[in-house]
This record gives C-alpha cells, structure tokens and sequence, in this order.
C-alpha cells in the first residue's frame, strides 16, 4: 500500500486547486476535456462509439468512470488501472466469459454505474468500477442502489480482489451462486482516506457530462 | 404557568395550520375522527399502559386478548399485531398536544396506508421514487389512493409530488441518460 | 540532493498516530469547508397570501424540490418574519440562556430558514454548543445505541453479542451485513439476542430501503434508521429518492406500527461531488428541515459514514455537534453520531465524543460497536467493544449517564449462552441449517468472529432466502420459541409486536423498558433550565455507574 501522507495529500490539492485557478482564467465555465483516447501507465482505451446494449447472454459489461485511465491512473492505493482491469477482464475470461468495457459519462456514482453497465450487458450482469477503486457487481433487475456484491472500501482492493470481482460477476452471468468475494474490513481505512476520497471524487466529478451516453471502450494492454 | 400558555398557545396554532394544510377551509375540515370518537392527551401516554381500553386490533380484539397463550392456541395471528386508523388518530393527537403538526400529519397520513396490502404500499414507495412514473401514473396512483382506500392527504401529497416532479423533470424518461 | 537534516522531535511527531489520519485544506468552490463557504446564501424569507415565495435568496419558482419541501411542509409560517427578525447573535444566546425555556426557543427556531439556522451556529463555541444541547434535547434522559454485525455474518455469534449489547444497557441495537443476501438471517439474530439481553431492546438492520421496509413489515426488526435524505437535489436524486418518496416511506412505516428516524450528515453531499459549493452544515441544515417536514420523529446525524471529511477539514468536529444541536433545536430526536471510525489517535477519538457524551444526547452513539471493529461491517464505529471499559471509567469520573451499566462475567456468560441456545433451537424448527453445541460453546465465550468456526455459507443463505420468500413472521418465532421452552424470550417478541397496535413509540425519541412500557418526549420531556433542572443522575443510577467491578474496596484490602 502507498502511504498518504501529508505531503502528499498537500501536493494533492496544490495540483487541484492550481487547475481550478487555472481554469477560471481559461475561460468561466468549466467544458470537460476531451478524453477520447489515452496512454499512460501501458493501457491505451479507445473510444469507439455509443455502446450497444449486448445481446450474448455470455458477457459481463464493465463501466468505469468518466476519468477512469484517462484522467486518474491508479486507485486510491495506487493500483494502476490497466492493472484493474487486466485482472477483472480475467477474471470474466476465466469463467469462459467474454468481458466488454463502457466508459459511463453522465455520473460517477458506483451503483449507479454498475447499473449501467448491467443494463447492457447481454447477461444482465455488470461490474461497476470508480477511479479511486470502488467496485460493485450489478444485476439489471435490481434497484439503482441494490447489488449482487458491493466493495465500497476503496483502500482495501487489491489486484486479487478485482480478478475475484470479475469471476463471480461471470459467475452470475452464468446463473450460479458463487460464494461472495471475502469481504474485507479495515476500519482505519476511513480516517486515512476518506478526505482525500472526497478531493479525488470532486476532482473526477467535474468530468461528468450528463448528455454524453456511455462509450463503447477498445482497451488495449501495451507492454 | 407561562409554559402553560404557551402550550395553549402551540396548540392553537398547530389546530389552525393542520386545518390550513388538510384542506383550506376551516372549522369543518378537521381531520377524520376515530370513529370511537375518543380524544387523548399527552396525559394518556403511553396509551398501551394507560388507555389499554380504547385499543383494539385490525381484527377487533382487546390489548388483554393478545396473551402468548392466545397467539399459540391460534386465537392471534401475525395479523392482529398491527395498528389501526384509531390509534395513529390517537397518536397524532397527542403528536399535535405536544406541538408537532409535521408528526401529527405523517401520522394522519400512515392512518389513511394501513388498509393498503404490504405488496402495492412497497409498489407505490418505488413508483414515487424519481424518474419511475409518468405524470399519468402517478395521477392514477393519486386516484386509486383517494377512491379505493379513501387516502385523501396521500392522494394530494401525490399530485403535488407529480407536480414537483413534472418541473424538476424527474418523471419516467427525463433522466438526462438512459439507466 | 543532499538528505534534508531531520529534527529527531519531528521524526517522533511524524510517527504519531494522529500522522496516519487524513489532513485536508478547505476548498470552498467544491464546498470542502465545514461551515461558512462564501456560496451559502444570506438568510432571507418572504411570505405571500400563506405561503413562502422567497427563501434564502431564491425565488419560489427557482425552488429546487428540497427548497419546495422545506418552504411548504417544514417552516412554521406563523412565526417564520418574527423570528427571522432577529439577529444571528440573539437566536444564538437564546440557546444557551438557561433562562430561556426550551419549547420557546423551538417555536422561534421553528421560523428559521436553512441559512439562517447555519449563520446561527457560527457565534457559539463548542462549550456552548454543548449547553445548548443539554437544554435542547427533546427527551431528558439519554440513552445509546449500539452497532452489532459480524465480518462472517455469523449468526450465533450476532445471536450472542446482540444479547451481550442489551444486557450493558444499549437501548437499540442495529445491524448490517457482510453479504447482502445474510440480511434476514441477521435481523433474526438480533431479534432473538436482542430480547433475551434485555426485553424492550429494538433492533434494526440497516439495508437497501424498500428491503428494510419489508422485513420490518414482518415483525423481524423493530425500527429502521438508514433512510438517508441529501442536501443538494443532485444527491438526494443520487441517492435514488425524493423529500416526497422519503416522507411517503416515513408514513409507510407509520402504517405498520414502526418507528424510524431519518439519517443525513454533513459531508456525505461533498463526498458524493455535488455539494455545489455549499458548505456542509448549510446542506445540514436543509437534511434537518426536510426530515422535520416530513413529519418523521427523528435523525440520525452527526456526518455519520462521512466523519472522515468534517474530520479533515478545520472547524469540521465542532459542526458535527452543531448539526445534533440543530436537529434538537427543530423539535427532532438525534442518534448522534460518533458511530464510524475517524482518527488513528485515541486523544482525537475521545474528543470527538465528549460533546454529545457530557451533555447527553437522545442516542449519543449511532452506534457503538458492541463488537471488535474487525467485526464491524459499518466500516468500525469510533469506540467498540475493547473501548467499553474506558468508557465505564468516563461515565464514573464525570458522573456522568453515557448510558451504559457495568456487567459481570458471569451475566455476560450467562445472557450469550442463552441467545445462542434460543437461536439454535429456533434454526431447527424452521428447518434452517443446524447449529451445533459446538458452535453454541464457541459463541458464548467468544470475543469475535475469527473465534468461530467457519459456517456452510451456500446453506445459510438458501436459508435467508427462505425466510424471505416463505413469509416467515416473529409470530412464527414466537411460537418456535414458546414450542422450544423459551417462554420468556416469546414473551418478549410478541410484546415488541403489542407495541405495534398502540403506537407509543412513534412519538418522537422513544424507547421501551423491560416492563414494555415506552418512555419518550411526551412522558419524559427534558426540562433542563440551569442547575438543579433537567436530567440528574438518580442514586440508583449513579450506585450503578459507580460500582465498576474492577474498582478496589475498601473492605477487600
């Protein structure tokens, strides 16, 4: 785990409140940069059009977040994206399972991007994924806010976890009863992160384009 | 003695401004009394102590019928452990005596739910949830409260929600994206 | 680079554990600032032919719903141009003036708007918070609440510590779960532990809203909390909801016999990035009023799961108890918070409690973790079970009625093992999968989850399922506990179920003795008016509060 620590977080803010001041002289409302495409910390997503609600009952749709491996990188703890999402893509391969990735523009809510990506996906099931690392597994049938599995703890997802995330949402999809990922429970993981969590979120939240329909994504793992 | 007045006072007001909210007239439109008729005071309370004999089940039995014996011989079902229209009346009196006209009206409007079946209560919750319903359908939801279960202060609270919702675009497809 | 020369008095500071929490600097333009962001609006109201058609700054037809809901069902228009009147400063005094009765200070604050209500709490200090609160709290006496939940979902062992939470003096108990799918089997642990820990004890299990509605509806939980209202129409439509569909819920509670509290809490708007540059008690505020016009008796707050954002901003611990006071202020019963893990230092901790410990709040916890916080599925409350007999020691040395009691081992002992029994034999005459002797002995003298052996997951959840779908009842625990030679524990249930056909404990800050008889603001309203006045230890109370076993007499030396 990458400590947070004072200086850290100072260097945080500095960088964001620096964006803010610089963006209020750019201009006085505040556009979303234009995120069609990236490279950074060896994955490349590529945006390829408005994504299609699937019709193979064999894929698990996974939605990430407006700034997901575009603006921000790495979770909370610093697992890089491209890490999270190799791992969870597996874990769906795994289980025989096609993945699909969108990237959900109009909120960055967790559940409801989980939702999303479930009301997409050809099985009905779908893995939500913030920036800073929280996850979720959804089903279309449930409410916005309900969840097959639900790992809001940001801090305590590892590389495991997230491969464990995708096997039981391929689980699902294949209408099994998997036994739910271990849940794991750091109760110091709040006073550490949870300000920070708030910065990052702000941070992203200013990413969200509420007209902008959820993006088929090409993910490409670059060595 | 000054707390007395105000009391008083308190509870004058809160007549007037339930009278206001239930229906904007006046005098008449106090809400539906038990149809015991009984008024209760703060001095009542807690009414399962004090006021046992004005309380009865949805299926009319008395508090002292409601034995463990009774529930094990059949006697009491699942279905006589529920409160009656009377005593959230009663409830929302001594709500009011205590000057919470909000408690008082919530309460009004719980009398007016205990004839919905479990299921379309918990229906009618999620209907009401944003963008679930048209403004039809909750119109209709208004019309069903009112003419079938006789819900009046839930059928306007209904409309005025479909209003509401119509303005700040939360009704059924307005969700700026598809979910 | 030359090695910056360390001061070794830094180095020891650095390694404190106060370093490993999370500092952060105000950002008003995201409403990162606890109180007082140059966004919030300047205090205004005006009212035309009976109703508010501008409020804090905005015109009735730019209301947002939130504004509509609080204009038209919250403010008490009769006193609304009075009591705005009045200058921030005096409305401040008025709540800390012992002269000044509480009711009359509740039909001024009745009129105030949201900004007004935010503008007030910037001239009072937490000491005086902390008088006002202990004026302005609706039921005189305190009482607390406590978190039991197992990171296994464990059933004996929820059976036990709900039982063991009851018998130190908690008065609700709430419960969430690990996996989703255990939430009914938890809710019966805590029924049947709850009321063989204590007749009267209420329990909750804190889930998805219609879910908890409808296992409520069966009798399994005796009131629900977690029904959460937002500040700013973005999150509250976020969080799946209307001031309308939650104050509809309230009423559908209402019309099954069961009490419930709304829950809100400064920073939860900021953490969700939609705060809209509002400072958190502002947003507060609004939660306050929209639960007061829905008619609900009460709110849990007190910034609750978001503690870690007031936590990390300036001025953010004296807000939280400022919104308590608020939530007081307007009439409503408080759960006060204090139940969520914030600060790696035990001094911050400790803190952070002493302004709704000492002056008594309806719950001072929301709650407190009557089980290790590796158990706690809320993410580990702020003190938890290893903290319990700190917390004893306080309420001795301060004499004060943190509303806890001394327990021996052999009461614990004695209470754990009968729940686990009570559950055991309930689980096989419902059929459910069995628990053993073996898990019975466990529980009953186990300290936490990683004690116990690991259950048949896949079973216990068909299990769940079945008491869902099959329409199980606490009539139907009743009769298996009566069948089963648990009369007493029987007894208990069904007069939790009796409560549901009166009504009492609808009325606002309630809870039921081990006689069943309701004690609330109605029948025990606080009547604090300076020294002499108000909640005072009785000497029954305090022989209790005094007599930690621990403690060292006289007579044994």
């Amino acid at each position: 785990m990458v400590a947070i620590n004072e200086e850290l977080v100072r260097k945080v803010v500095a960088e964001v409140l620096a964006e803010v001041l610089s963006e209020r002289k750019a201009s006085s409302t505040f556009s979303a940069p234009s995120a069609t495409s990236s490279q950074v910390a060896n994955m490349k997503l590529v945006e390829v059009g408005p994504a299609k609600k699937g019709t193979d009952p064999r894929e698990v749709v996974i939605g990430i977040s407006p700034g997901f491996g575009t603006v921000f990188h790495e979770t909370i703890v610093g697992v890089p994206h491209s890490e999270v999402l190799r791992q969870v893509i597996a874990g769906i391969e795994e289980e025989g399972l096609k993945a699909r990735v969108v990237k959900v523009y109009p909120l960055c809510d967790v559940g409801f991007i989980g939702k999303i990506a479930a009301n997409l996906s050809g099985s009905g099931v779908g893995i939500g994924i913030l920036s800073r690392g929280t996850a979720v597994i959804h089903h279309k049938d449930l409410p916005p806010l309900g969840n097959l599995e639900l790992f809001p703890q940001a801090p305590l997802l590892d590389a495991e976890v997230f491969r464990s995330i995708g096997r039981n949402a391929a689980k699902y999809a294949k209408g099994e009863h998997p036994t739910p990922v271990p849940t794991r429970n750091d109760p110091m993981a709040r006073p550490r992160y949870q300000g920070l969590a708030a910065l990052l979120h702000n941070k992203e939240a200013r990413y969200v384009d509420e007209s902008k329909p959820p993006m088929e994504v090409k993910v490409e793992f670059l060595k | 003695m000054a707390k007395e007045i105000n009391e008083q006072l308190l509870a004058e007001v809160v007549r007037k401004v339930l009278q206001e909210t239930l229906s904007g007239k006046s005098e008449s439109a106090l809400p539906p009394k038990p149809s015991s008729g009984v008024r209760v005071s703060p001095q009542d309370y807690p009414l399962l102590f004090k006021k046992p004999e004005i309380l009865r089940t949805p299926t009319g039995k008395r508090i002292d019928e409601v034995t463990l014996e009774n529930v094990l011989n059949g006697k009491v079902a699942f279905e006589d452990l529920r409160i009656t229209p009377e005593a959230l009346e009663y409830q929302a009196q001594i709500a009011e005596a205590c000057g919470k006209p909000q408690l008082a009206l919530n309460l009004r409007r719980a009398a007016e739910l205990t004839k919905i079946p479990d299921e379309r209560l918990l229906e009618i919750y999620n209907a009401l949830r944003p963008y679930r319903s048209s403004k039809e359908e909750l119109l209709s939801i208004a019309d069903e409260l009112e003419n079938k279960y006789g819900a009046k202060i839930n059928a306007a609270f209904i409309r005025e929600a479909a209003e509401v919702y119509e303005k700040r675009r939360i009704l059924k497809g307005m969700r700026p994206f598809e979910l | 680079m030359a090695e910056r020369k360390r001061s070794k008095r830094f180095e020891v500071l650095e390694a404190r554990p106060v370093h490993k929490d999370g500092f952060i600097a105000e950002w008003p333009e995201v409403g990162l600032v606890a109180i007082d962001s140059p966004n919030d609006p300047v205090p205004s109201i005006k009212i035309e032919n009976g109703k508010v058609v501008e409020m804090d700054g905005k015109r009735r037809e730019e209301f947002d719903m939130i504004d509509q809901f609080i204009a038209d069902y919250a403010i008490d228009l009769s006193v609304a141009e009075e009591a705005m009147a009045k200058s921030e400063l005096e409305l401040a005094k008025m709540l800390v003036d012992v002269n000044c009765p509480a009711e009359e200070v509740r039909r001024i604050f009745g009129g105030l708007t949201p900004a007004k209500l935010t503008a007030v709490m910037k001239h009072l200090n937490i000491v005086e918070i902390m008088m006002a609160m202990q004026k302005m709290r609706v039921r005189k006496t305190p009482k607390n609440q406590a978190h039991v939940t197992s990171a296994t979902d464990n059933p004996v062992l929820l059976a036990c510590d709900a039982a063991e939470a009851a018998l130190r003096g908690f008065v609700e108990i709430e419960t969430t779960v690990a996996v989703n799918r255990y939430a009914p089997l938890n809710a019966l642990s805590l029924l049947i532990g709850g009321q063989v820990g204590r007749p009267g004890v209420m329990s909750q299990d804190a889930l998805e809203e219609s879910f908890e509605l409808k296992i409520g509806m069966r009798g399994l939980t005796a009131y629900a909390e977690t029904v959460s209202v937002y500040g700013t129409e973005r999150v509250f439509l976020d969080g799946d909801d209307t001031p309308w569909s939650k104050a509809f819920l309230a009423s559908c509670y209402a019309s099954r016999g069961m009490k419930m509290r709304f829950t809100s809490g400064t920073g939860s708007e900021v953490q969700m990035g939609a705060a809209e540059g509002k400072s958190m008690l502002y947003l507060e505020a609004r939660c306050i009023l929209v639960t007061k016009g829905a008619g609900v008796q009460g709110l849990q707050n007190g910034s609750i799961s978001c503690i870690g954002v007031p936590g990390a901003v300036p001025d953010g611990l004296r807000v939280v108890a400022a919104e308590n006071l608020l939530t007081m202020a307007c009439g409503l019963e408080v759960a006060s918070g204090n139940d969520q893990t914030f600060s790696h230092s035990d001094l911050r901790r400790c803190a952070r409690t002493i302004p709704q410990l000492f002056p008594g709040t309806d719950l001072i916890f929301s709650g407190y973790s009557a089980v290790p916080n590796y158990d706690n599925m809320f993410a580990g409350s702020n003190w938890d079970i290893e903290d319990v007999d700190d917390y004893l020691a306080i309420q001795r040395d301060f004499k004060v009625d943190g509303g806890l009691r001394p327990v021996t081992e052999e009461e614990v002992i004695a209470v754990r093992n009968k729940a686990a029994r009570a559950l055991q034999a309930v689980y096989e005459e419902l059929g459910f999968p069995p628990i053993t002797d073996e898990e019975v002995e466990i529980a009953t003298y186990a300290h936490g989850s990683k004690d116990m052996p690991p259950r048949n997951v896949a079973e216990d959840l068909k299990a769940a399922d079945r008491l869902l779908n099959e329409g199980i009842t606490a009539v139907d625990i009743v009769k298996a506990l009566a069948k089963r030679g648990f009369r007493d524990v029987a007894e208990a249930i069904l007069m939790m179920m009796k409560q549901r056909i009166s009504g009492d404990y609808l009325q606002t800050s309630a809870w039921i003795d081990e006689n069943g008889y309701v004690w609330s603001a109605v029948n025990d309203p606080n009547d604090y008016m300076g020294p002499g006045t108000g909640y005072r230890l009785s000497q029954e109370r305090w022989e209790e509060i005094k007599n930690i076993p621990w403690a060292i007499k006289p007579e044994d030396v």
